[in-house]
């Protein structure tokens, strides 16, 4: 399916904001619960933010995609490079939360790589259970609801 | 971990996003979300406050005219800038299509207000196969 919104652009820390404010005006043009864009938002920031740190580490800054597609309510999300792929970095700089924290935000993760063996980040949010929408509404704890992380070729020691 | 962190970069050497890449469906989607975009490379670029106004409105032109001249479904935009102007281009549309959008954008007393905001207009074949493309660039150096 075509997405709706497609962005490209270098992957270097700066265009993250970028990416951003395109996710702010896609969020109010569609009237999404503002939790729940902040939410969006915060996943999107964190699977760009690895790309940005690990994709091209030994390498200049590749291309950083951005995909959202609209289908009956529900809003997928791929973060994609042409990067090293998904595996461990011990020598992150990170804590180690950022796929668990897109978990928690996201209705469901799936990594993996695409038919042209680019890696990519999918991400699906329900725009229509917005008030239900990860749980951590009411005590303000982010974690403890939403989705795991579909592994489909990843290792458990994933960079933030 | 050594040396500065990507942040750290940033913040040290603003530079142009280098070429960003936007293709969004004809609809509501095209004008908030072209807009944010040019915003946001033309405030890292230090573009003064009265030619951002200039460029919202030119974006404001596009997004309104371009989708009845759209080859499909879809608009697409590539934008480039560098220290003193920022190069649109306004891509997926049919052959013809980039002389009617310019066309459209003819306003009662305001005047032709792609014509008017931008400083140089060119018409390209799509690089991607039919239809066309309208090339604008948009100076702000001081």
């Amino acid at each position: 399916m075509t997405p709706d919104m497609e962005l490209s652009l270098p992957a270097r820390a700066e265009n993250i904001a970028l990416v951003r404010h395109a996710f702010g005006a896609l969020g109010e043009t569609l009237a999404i619960d503002e939790q729940l864009l902040f939410d969006l938002r915060l996943a999107i920031t964190e699977a760009c933010a690895n790309v940005v740190v690990h994709a091209y580490a030994d390498q200049p800054p590749g291309r950083l995609d951005v995909l959202a597609t609209l289908l009956d309510d529900e809003l997928t999300v791929v973060v994609r490079d042409e990067g090293s792929g998904i595996g461990p970095h011990p020598d992150s700089p990170g804590l180690g939360l950022g796929l668990p924290l897109i978990a928690s935000l996201a209705e469901s993760v799936q990594l993996g790589r695409d038919e042209q063996e680019r890696t990519e980040v999918r991400m699906t949010f329900s725009l229509s259970d917005a008030s239900d929408h990860h749980g951590g509404q009411d005590d303000g704890n982010l974690a403890h609801a939403g989705s795991s992380v579909d592994e489909r070729q990843t290792d458990p020691t994933m960079p933030t | 971990m050594s040396g500065p962190t990507p942040a750290a970069d940033a913040m040290a050497s603003p530079e142009p996003p280098g070429p960003v890449s936007l293709r969004v469906a004809n609809g509501p989607l095209a004008a908030p979300v072209l807009a944010r975009v040019v915003s946001m490379i033309l405030a890292r670029a230090a573009c003064p406050l009265d030619r951002l106004d200039d460029a919202l409105i030119l974006c404001d032109a596009i997004s309104a005219y371009a989708p009845s001249h759209s080859r499909d479904a879809h608009l697409s935009f590539m934008l480039a800038t560098d220290a003193r102007a920022i190069e649109l281009r306004v891509g997926e549309l049919r052959d013809g299509g980039a002389s009617a959008l310019i066309e459209d954008a003819l306003l009662p007393e305001i005047g032709n207000v792609i014509e008017r905001f931008s400083d140089s207009r060119r018409i390209e074949p799509a690089r991607d196969g039919g239809g066309e493309e309208l090339v604008l660039t948009f100076g702000f150096g001081r």
